[in-house]
């Protein structure tokens, strides 16, 4: 019962498949050659400081683009509030580790709870509110919660957080892998339950939704809750990974901003299109910031792609790439005529 | 004791009082009709018995508990289906998917696993007349077709009592009768049905009673061709030079549906 089109001709999904898998193995794998063991055996270094920045910034935009969209996507609630799971989440991995001196990983347990608890509190009110008003006033909440941790002196206040530093890209990658494979195994099973079909419902038609017996308060609620576990777990890898944090770096609207762009570019409602959208994205954002252009224009280009994307390819480059004939007048007009009854 | 119970219920609007105490009940295999001019508050009805909305003052009760002010998704799984007058479908879905959707989550106890809803929903397509068209995105459907949709995806919670908001507007005659027979079909499974309509052909044609509403009251109640011929009736629908031209009631045959379609 997923939703499929025509596909791609066997022979050339075998061959996307085999790159995609050659890929996903090069990137696994090829930290590895960083290890003592690896360089004394002679092996060449595949990866270097700035390949570990960005790909574990790619995983962690994988991570947070994936978990709005459970929110977004499946059951087409816009917030603009995510990011605030991924500060919270990061402030109480920040606060356990820094101030009350818990063991990381025990403080990254605690990240998802946090975030999924605040997020089921904010979310019993807000879930009620729809459309445009459901969207300002996550972002209200985004705002306000960024700037209350930035007043509240034991938790650093307008200084920030200090947390002791590790040094291991290493770890922050794999953990950040380990929370992207979670953030899309559970995409994936949703939409194979129940529970993933009552949310789908409840975007195409709430009212409908709930004649037919689904209870849309918990359901949406629920989706909130995941979404904010997953995000809070970046959150909480995050602080110990940049061993700083403070309301820039860890509440910035931008990077919600970001998350959203990521989900809609690739596709909004899909397993693999928040996948697509953080990997092309972050990639494009990093090379423009690396060529050294000025902010400024890589924020028009986003804009731009962003208007292109949503005009042309509303479905996202998975559906772009998965179904039908691509790349053609014809796609294009029919995804328009499709989506914009 | 009824099925369904409908006391004094009332509901406000701000100043406007879309339903001023309204009283009625079905019985296990009634099939009612609830007719009346636009704005008269039958979708309010609808609304406040599927618990879209909650009523002002008045009560509602399934057999002996009340069910007012319950969540709408709780009244669902008491047994209560309900179509809308604008049609309401999943527009990513097949038709197949959306109907599954009403087995998936309507069914009051045991829990369906995706893939037995959409075996229940193939069953429920044959009755509906939608069989040969389920893997249809629902865009591709004409209207008939999308009304029918929305009665399918309500049967098949296996509803006791399905409510029906004007099914048949926009129909032709010929669509008008297939949907007939469709509510015939229906009902003849022993569910029983509320229905919303305009279209008098089919208030007589189905209906054992009918229920005339206007401006929030009910006005009369009874068998359909007697309220049909009724002077305050005729006076809702027409105006009163209207009916005092007429000098008492209609003459027989009451009108044809389309004429009959009072808008």
């Amino acid at each position: 019962m997923t939703a499929g089109g025509r596909r791609l001709p066997t022979s050339l999904r075998r061959s996307a498949f085999a790159i995609v898998a050659l890929a996903l193995a090069f990137v696994i794998l090829a930290p590895l050659t960083s290890i003592d063991a690896a360089q004394q055996a002679g092996l060449p270094l595949l990866t270097d400081k700035l390949w570990f920045r960005i790909a574990t910034t790619v995983l962690m935009f994988v991570v947070m683009a994936s978990g709005w969209n459970i929110i977004g996507g499946l059951t087409g609630y816009a917030s603009f509030g995510n990011v605030a799971f991924f500060g919270l989440g990061a402030y109480t991995a920040g606060v356990l580790v820094s101030n009350l001196n818990w063991p990381f990983a025990l403080g990254l347990l605690l990240a998802p709870v946090v975030a999924a608890v605040f997020a089921l509190i904010v979310g019993i009110p807000l879930l009620r509110l729809r459309g445009h008003y459901f969207a300002v006033a996550t972002l209200g909440v985004g705002v306000a919660v960024g700037e209350v941790v930035n007043n509240v002196v034991p938790l650093g206040a307008s200084t920030g957080l200090y947390l002791p530093i590790v040094r291991s890209d290493l770890i922050f990658f794999y953990l950040m892998l380990g929370a992207a494979v979670l953030a899309v195994l559970t995409t994936w099973v949703i939409l194979r339950t129940r529970f993933g079909y009552g949310l789908l419902a409840i975007r195409e038609n709430e009212e409908a939704a709930a004649v037919i017996g689904v209870n849309t308060t918990f359901y949406k609620v629920a989706a909130f809750c995941i979404a904010a576990a997953l995000t809070g777990l970046a959150g909480g890898i995050f602080a110990q990974w940049n061993s700083f944090i403070n309301q820039e770096n860890v509440f910035a609207i931008s990077d919600n901003v970001q998350m959203i762009l990521m989900a809609v570019i690739g596709g909004a409602g899909t397993v693999l299109g928040p996948v697509a959208g953080a990997i092309s994205l972050e990639l494009v954002i990093q090379t423009l910031a690396g060529g050294g252009t000025s902010s400024v224009y890589s924020q028009i280009g986003l804009g731009v792609l962003l208007a292109v994307c949503v005009i042309f390819i509303p479905r996202g480059v998975i559906d772009f790439f998965g179904g039908r004939s691509r790349l053609s007048l014809r796609y294009f007009r029919q995804t328009l005529r499709e989506t914009s009854a | 004791m009824s099925l369904l119970t409908v006391s004094d219920v009332s509901k406000r609007f701000g100043g406007v009082n879309a339903l001023a105490g309204v009283t009625f009940a079905v019985d296990q295999g009634d099939v009612l009709g609830i007719i009346g001019p636009n704005g008269a508050g039958k979708t309010t009805l609808l609304n406040c018995i599927s618990g879209l909305y909650r009523p002002d003052a008045g009560d509602i009760r399934w057999e002996t508990a009340s069910i007012r002010g319950l969540a709408p998704y709780r009244i669902a799984r008491l047994g209560i289906g309900r179509t809308f007058q604008i049609v309401r479908p999943f527009p990513s879905m097949t038709v197949r998917e959306n109907t599954a959707m009403g087995a998936l989550f309507g069914r009051p106890g045991a829990r369906l696993q995706p893939g037995a809803a959409l075996n229940e929903a193939d069953t429920v397509l044959d009755v509906v007349g939608l069989g040969e068209k389920r893997d249809y995105p629902v865009l591709r459907l004409t209207v008939p077709d999308r009304k029918r949709l929305e009665v399918a995806r309500a049967l098949a919670m296996r509803p006791r009592l399905l409510l029906l908001d004007e099914v048949m507007a926009g129909l032709n005659q010929v669509e008008i009768e297939q949907a007939l027979e469709m509510v015939r079909r229906v009902r003849d499974s022993g569910v029983t049905i509320v229905l919303i309509e305009h279209v008098m052909k089919v208030i007589v044609g189905v209906c054992k009673r009918a229920l005339v509403l206007n401006f929030g009251r009910t006005l009369v109640e009874g068998p359909p061709a007697e309220v049909l011929k009724d002077r305050r009736v005729i006076e809702a629908y027409l105006g009163q030079r209207y009916a005092r031209d007429q000098e008492g009631p209609l003459p027989d045959p009451p009108p044809q549906a389309g004429e009959g379609n009072a808008k």
